[in-house]
């Protein structure tokens, strides 16, 4: 090793209130190779990138960035050396355009005035050699863009000259197979050219297709450092969780005859006639790529978009949902994609979030009862494995993963008739995401009609009873389970009539 | 699943500045230490502050501001802000003082007092619900259109006495007063009662829970079945019957119905408390108790510093720059916190 390492980590501890989130890491990222970071959710994988990028300061150890000391900066100076994160939650400005917030802080200028002129050309230019061209426009709001279009614009602002390493934490966790392929080419143009490139995500197949190396923590401590080419995934697995996982998962096909969601000629702003039922007991799974109008459908179902026409009906009854409110007192729960935007309340605690949806349910004469709040949630935080120091915690708080469970937590705790799920294992570690698979099972088991929206072919595949495709806001027929296969849905999804 | 077990570990050995730790909440503590050291502060340089005629003059100039700031702390929870109190107290203090004079009944001018700021505060949840108005926009709006409409009530636009000697007891009566002891001021009384209340509601009531639910993240609250139309109805009704009553205690006070002195100006002494009081601008965080030890702390500065001469100028700045040392002591406070226990746990 003649080489100095780009990035290298010397016994490094990071402590949180009541909890350690890292101890004693050493390892170091090379010039011109791939290095995945793996750990259940919670291992401390996004903190270390933190700590990288500056956002947040060690405790003990020391980090090298190409040979420079890096131990203490600050977001700029990291940015500066060249140590460029992807979020796992990008953020973004609301009420300005995409390319403003691929350049912010550094807007191209002219007489001291913002040239909009250079701002659209580089931001063109910055995103065709990244291989997003055609995905987004430069120009759209960045409240316009959808999670996959706001993860690009954050992907190409971390690859602003300059950089030297980049760390993806969670990238593909919104973005389609498509996406997803152009990703790993850029990826692999980064390493090319000889920057270090760190990988964080809990989906193991692509680890073994991106990776030349991986790093494996557990509980904020370093397992192993191994060449991707020697181990198997299930050695990997292992590794992480400290003990062996029966992960691999078959779902017995419970639907009963009767129809619980029945939805009929629903038309909206994104839709067109739209019709299909759901059974007690059956998982319909929704596939289609990202924009074909899923989301948006799971939302004129729960009355948050306005319904043009149509009729929803749950157990044969007719309902008129108007808002949320409705929806959820007609039995239907709804678990949204954006657990930051849309799901959870960052800044109030575990227990309130999880037990939202029913507070009425947890009261008398408008009065919240303590115990049966505690009571409610308690036992679901326990069986999601939800790892927090205290149910007060703040949501905000805890890693990404165990956020996205105290979302479906609070579904769980609201006993819905319908729930529709949209990307509920989105950055679920491997271990949680079987567990939340057996509960996905055992929720359809017990009766409940689940709609399930998933980017993930396997997840689909595993887990729905049928499959419907969306394309551009319409809906294929159902392909039955024993007939589906990755290309057939896929060929439904591009918009081809599947033969 | 390692740290599950942590839940109920402190509360063993309990220290007297814990116990109020406790009851106050630990945001609170900068608030209650800087109380206590205002206090000392001002006792050591002059005699007149800790005498009972003075302490219960604090607890009645400062009953006013607290109704507002009780209603302003919902507000701002829920993510808005209520510019149009002040007009509004004006208004209601104008309509009190019609039905007392004018109609002769003390009930029906306290009642009608109180209804008229929740019919103003039902106008600015409409403007802002239907209309679509940012709320600090549409209060802004009726901060100037209410303040017209109080000297259009007004006969003539011009103050109205109130000579009724009951509808006076609600503004400068004491309970208990007996030889030297100068009794408690029933405005403080009416405004601990109204603030235990709030207190109660915004902490253990399905309300309480979807304001601050609402003002930490409103799409969120939104898909989690909360009505935010429904809210904000509530929310500023409450602020502007909470106002109207402060208007109704300033009428009893002055014995006139004033459509501008008085009132004008109560909206940034009740911002500043509740900010003082520890909620932020974006809303999800603040508390009622917080709200009112700002509210005695910012009355305990203006009586000090009449006591000890200090021209209403400086009083000002004081004010101010009080604001900014609190919420600032407040930040770097919760950092230490942070820090400490962390480096706690990095030892075990
Ligand atoms: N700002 C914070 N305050 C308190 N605790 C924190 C904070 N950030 C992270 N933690 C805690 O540190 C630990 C490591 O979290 P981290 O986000 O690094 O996990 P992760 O490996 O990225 O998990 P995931 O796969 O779920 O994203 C967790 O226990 C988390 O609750
Ligand atoms: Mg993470």
């Amino acid at each position: 090793m003649a080489e100095t390492p780009v990035v290298d980590i010397r016994r490094v501890g990071k402590a949180f209130p009541n909890v350690r989130a890292l101890a004693d890491l050493t390892f170091d990222v090379r010039r011109g190779e791939v290095v995945a970071f793996v750990g259940e959710n919670g291992a401390g994988k996004s903190t270390l990138l933190k700590i990288l990028s500056g956002d947040y300061q060690l405790d003990e150890g020391e980090v090298l960035l190409d040979g420079q000391e890096a131990s203490h900066v600050s977001p700029r100076e990291a940015r500066q050396a060249g140590f460029r994160l992807v979020r796992q939650e990008p953020e973004i400005v609301p009420h300005i355009s995409a390319a403003e917030n691929i350049f912010v802080g550094e807007l191209p200028q002219r007489h001291g005035v913002v040239d909009f002129a250079r701002l659209r050309a580089d931001a063109w230019a910055l995103l065709e050699e990244c291989g997003f061209d055609g995905l987004i426009d430069p120009a759209a709001m960045g409240d316009t863009l959808s999670p996959a279009q706001k993860h690009i614009v954050e992907i190409a602002r971390a690859l602003k000259p300059g950089v030297k390493v980049v760390a993806f934490d969670e990238p593909t966790s919104s973005l389609t197979s498509d996406e997803t392929e152009r990703l790993f080419t850029l990826i692999r143009k980064l390493r090319d050219r000889g920057l270090g490139v760190i990988y964080v995500t809990h989906r193991l197949h692509e680890v073994m297709e991106i990776s030349d190396r991986i790093v494996i923590l557990r509980d904020g401590r370093l397992v192993d450092v191994c060449e991707t080419q020697s181990v198997t995934p299930d050695d990997v697995v292992r590794m992480m969780v400290g003990r062996d996982l029966s992960y691999g998962f078959a779902r017995t096909e419970t639907t009963r005859p009767e129809v619980v969601l029945e939805v009929s000629n629903l038309s909206s702003r994104y839709h067109e006639n739209i019709s299909f039922k759901i059974h007690a007991g059956e998982i319909l799974g929704f596939a289609g790529l990202v924009g074909a109008g899923r989301t948006e459908l799971a939302k004129v179902i729960f009355g948050d978009i306005h319904k043009r026409s149509g009729e929803v009906l749950v157990v044969g009854q007719r309902t008129r949902i108007r808002a949320p409110s409705d929806a959820i007192a007609a039995s239907i729960g709804f678990a949204p994609e954006d657990r930051k935007g849309e799901g959870l309340i960052l800044v109030r605690s575990v227990m309130e979030n999880a037990s939202m949806a029913v507070f009425s349910t947890l009261s008398r004469f408008g009065i919240l009862r303590n115990r049966m709040m505690i009571d409610t949630v308690s036992p679901l935080i326990d069986s999601l494995e939800i790892k927090t120091p205290s149910l007060e915690q703040e949501v905000g708080k805890l890693s990404g993963g165990n956020q996205q469970k105290v979302v479906l937590a609070r579904w769980l705790a609201a006993k819905p008739k319908v729930l529709i799920l949209d990307e509920p294992t989105r950055a679920v570690d491997v271990g949680a995401k079987a567990e939340i698979y057996r509960l996905i099972d055992s929720l359809a088991k017990s009766g409940i009609a689940i709609m399930l929206i998933s980017s993930e072919m396997p997840e689909l595949l595993a887990l729905a009873d049928r499959i419907v495709v969306m394309h551009a806001g319409r809906l294929s027929d159902p392909i039955e389970k024993s007939e589906a296969s990755e290309e057939r849905i896929l060929n439904a999804a591009l918009g081809q009539q599947a033969a | 699943m390692t740290n599950m077990s942590q839940t109920t570990t402190q509360r063993s050995t309990e220290n007297p500045l814990k116990a109020i730790t406790r009851f106050v909440g630990a945001e609170n503590l900068s608030l209650v230490i800087a109380l206590v050291l205002l206090v000392i502060l001002i006792a050591s340089q002059t005699p007149f502050f800790f005498v009972p005629r003075n302490l219960m003059n604090i607890g009645m100039n400062l009953a006013v501001v607290g109704l507002l700031g009780v209603g302003m702390t919902i507000v701002i929870v829920s993510g808005a802000l209520d510019i149009s109190v002040g007009s509004i107290a004006g208004v209601a203090s104008v309509v009190s003082a019609i039905f007392v004079t004018y109609v002769g009944t003390v009930t029906g001018g306290v009642f009608m007092g109180v209804l008229a700021g929740a019919l103003l505060g039902v106008v600015n949840a409409a403007i802002i619900s239907y209309l679509r108005v940012n709320a600090v926009v549409a209060t802004l709006a009726t901060l100037s259109a209410y303040r017209g409409i109080a000297f259009l009530v007004a006969p003539e636009g011009r103050p109205i006495g109130v000579l009724d000697q009951s509808f006076a007891y609600i503004g400068s009566g004491r309970v208990l007063e007996s030889g030297s002891f100068p009794g408690i001021p029933v405005a403080l009384l009416l405004l601990v009662a109204v603030a235990v209340v709030a207190h109660f509601v915004m902490s253990s009531t399905v309300f309480g829970r979807a304001v601050y639910s609402m003002g930490g993240n409103p799409a969120a609250a939104r898909l989690a079945g909360i009505n935010l139309t429904r809210m904000k109805f509530y929310i500023f009704t409450i602020s502007g019957a909470l106002a109207g009553l402060a208007g109704v205690l300033v009428t009893a006070r002055t014995s006139s119905g004033q459509p501008a002195s008085g009132t004008q100006g109560l909206e940034l002494e009740a911002i500043t408390a509740v900010f003082l009081g520890g909620a932020i601008l974006a809303g999800g965080k603040g508390t009622i108790v917080g709200t009112m030890l700002a509210v005695v702390l910012l009355a305990t500065l203006s009586n000090g510093m009449n006591l000890l001469n200090i021209p209403t100028f400086y009083q000002l700045v004081a004010k101010g720059f009080l604001l900014i040392v609190a919420v600032a002591i407040g930040q770097w406070r919760m950092a230490r916190a942070e820090r400490a226990q962390a480096r706690a746990s990095l030892a075990g």
